[in-house]
């Protein structure tokens, strides 16, 4: 039943509308955004398994790092099966995830929560984040920054649909539960049938996803598309390398760098936004901005995160990868130290600082896998994307432990103020300008790295099955 | 006539947008909500 979903199964009718492709990548995106947002049933569920913060908070943390290690292990799989396939996979991961998950609160066994929503999901997750990149690229060849913004920009506003849903509904399902009050936690029950009903409509919003995609065929190209005038960018090429010969190049480790420095500083605001902008406003002890205030602080953040992915990687096709990262890194350096220095003078300078970090944080996300279409071509590119993702990982590691280890020497969290912040802020300043000097240090790929020219110009694998035999260097 | 060429399409681009703009205008009209207290509290 599966080989119906295989790519040579998959490849689009003459006149197939390549429009229909970013909203079966959003389909993808929205539903695996979802992780970001198990804060809200946090609480209930400590209450429910009557254990600590760590026990529950290191479902998330093994789901992220499933992310990233899914993603680098299947990334060639899903290259060599099409995107339909993958999305499907993805699909029943992340199904299966809730379900187990929902299995593991019925029985209040935390270790069934730990294998459905940890490793099962974030198997899906993996696997769905790079499902549609090497699809969309390949559609738009003209515009691949818009394309992969567009799927990209999902994964944030997966959360913020999440959110608010995961509320209402164990709202609905457990009336005794004020999701106003911060000590307010739903029962078992209701945390049970929420896991149901997330795993059951992201099931059916997912295969949509599946049901719409398609790879180009051999020799479409878009309407008044000049492949000859892209390749003219600086660092843009035709050539082709594969995942494993990509992560032999100096390029591709260059740009690990990148995003790993670019996402470290924007989790080092993102982790402690709520309580970041109480202290920068705490005035002998009490501070200007009350709780309610800092939570819709966080929720801006969100919507300028989500902004940034699209608005930035569409710019970046107007301008170029490498100025637009530039732009990420250097104007996020001055940023950083201005929002160290005088981010405590007002209010709405310190939001709006706030603010643009974390669009440039969005932004580098999406504009990397146009980056890497530039630099190694279509052929591989979600495997590689795939690879480069465990900078994302890493970083997720490394950004809270740099801010919580300058915080803890600073003191005791509802005493610091904006000066306790400012060895964290200006580290982060440092690790910009890491990432700045990589992005300059960026060349492109020595050809002895590239694939034989025949039957390699990208386009061309969505007819023809890429095996893993092929994919070796 | 294939799959894409008639209203058949049409009708599946309209439906694939409006699915994932109700998702996202949802997100993104909850969390204004949330943002709003930013500035009235």
């Amino acid at each position: 039943m599966l080989s119906a979903l295989d790519r040579r199964h998959t490849v689009a009718p003459p006149g197939y509308s390549r429009w229909l492709i970013p909203p079966a990548a959003l389909a993808i995106h929205l539903c695996i955004g979802q992780v970001y947002a198990t804060s809200v049933y946090k609480n209930s569920l400590i209450a429910h398994f009557d254990t600590g913060q760590t026990a529950i908070g290191v479902i998330f943390s093994i789901a992220i790092v499933m992310l990233g290690l899914s993603a680098a292990v299947a990334g060639t799989w899903v290259e060599a099966n099409g995107p339909r396939k993958a999305m499907f996979v993805s699909a029943c991961f992340w199904a299966a995830g809730f379900l187990v998950g929902a299995l593991g609160i019925a029985t209040k066994q935390l270790w069934l929560l730990y294998l459905g929503y940890g490793v099962l999901g974030g198997i899906g997750l993996g696997i769905g984040y790079i499902s549609p990149v090497s699809t969309l690229i390949k559609w738009f060849p003209d515009r691949p920054g818009l394309a992969t913004g567009l799927a990209i920009m999902g994964f944030g506003g997966g959360a913020m649909v999440a959110s608010p849903l995961s509320r209402q509904l164990l709202s609905f399902y457990d009336p005794g539960y004020d999701p106003a009050n911060a000590g307010s936690t739903a029962s078992g029950s209701a945390l049970v049938w929420l896991f149901l009903t997330l795993g059951v409509g992201y099931f059916v919003i997912m295969m949509f996803g599946v049901f719409n995609v398609r790879v180009p065929a051999a020799d479409w190209r878009p309407a008044g598309f000049d492949p000859a005038k892209v390749a003219a960018k600086p660092l843009v090429t035709t050539a082709n390398v594969s995942a494993a010969n990509a992560v032999k190049t100096r390029s591709f480790w260059l740009l690990w760098v990148v995003l790993f420095c670019n996402v470290t500083a924007g989790i080092g605001i993102l982790e402690q936004a709520s309580p970041m902008i109480q202290d920068f406003f705490r005035d002998n002890g009490t501070s200007a901005v009350s709780v309610a205030a800092a939570g819709g602080f966080v929720g801006l953040l969100s919507l300028f995160n989500m902004a940034g992915r699209f608005v930035w990687s569409s710019t970046s096709d107007l301008i170029g990868r490498k100025p637009i990262y530039l732009v990420y890194l250097g104007v996020g350096m001055v940023l950083y130290v201005l929002l160290a220095l005088v981010g405590q003078a007002a209010t709405a300078l310190f939001v709006l600082l706030a603010c643009v970090i974390l669009s440039f944080y969005g932004g580098g996300f999406a504009t990397v896998p146009a980056y890497l279409r530039d630099l190694f071509g279509t052929f591989e590119v979600g495997a590689i994307h795939g690879r480069l993702l465990t900078a994302w990982s890493a970083a997720g590691v490394a950004g809270p432990l740099i801010v919580n280890a300058f915080l803890d020497a600073q003191g005791k969290p509802g005493t610091l103020t904006a000066a306790a912040y400012r060895p964290a802020l200006f580290t982060m300043v440092g690790v910009l300008a890491v990432g700045f000097v990589a992005n300059l240090l960026i060349r492109p790929v020595p050809e002895r790295f590239h694939e034989p020219a025949s039957g390699r110009d990208g386009v061309e694998d969505a007819a023809q099955p890429v095996t893993a035999e092929r994919s070796g260097s | 006539m294939n799959e894409q060429a008639g209203g058949g399409q049409r009708v599946r681009l309209v439906v694939s947008w409006v699915v994932v703009s109700a998702l996202l205008g949802y997100g993104v009209v909850q969390t204004v909500i949330t943002a709003a207290k930013l500035f009235t509290h």
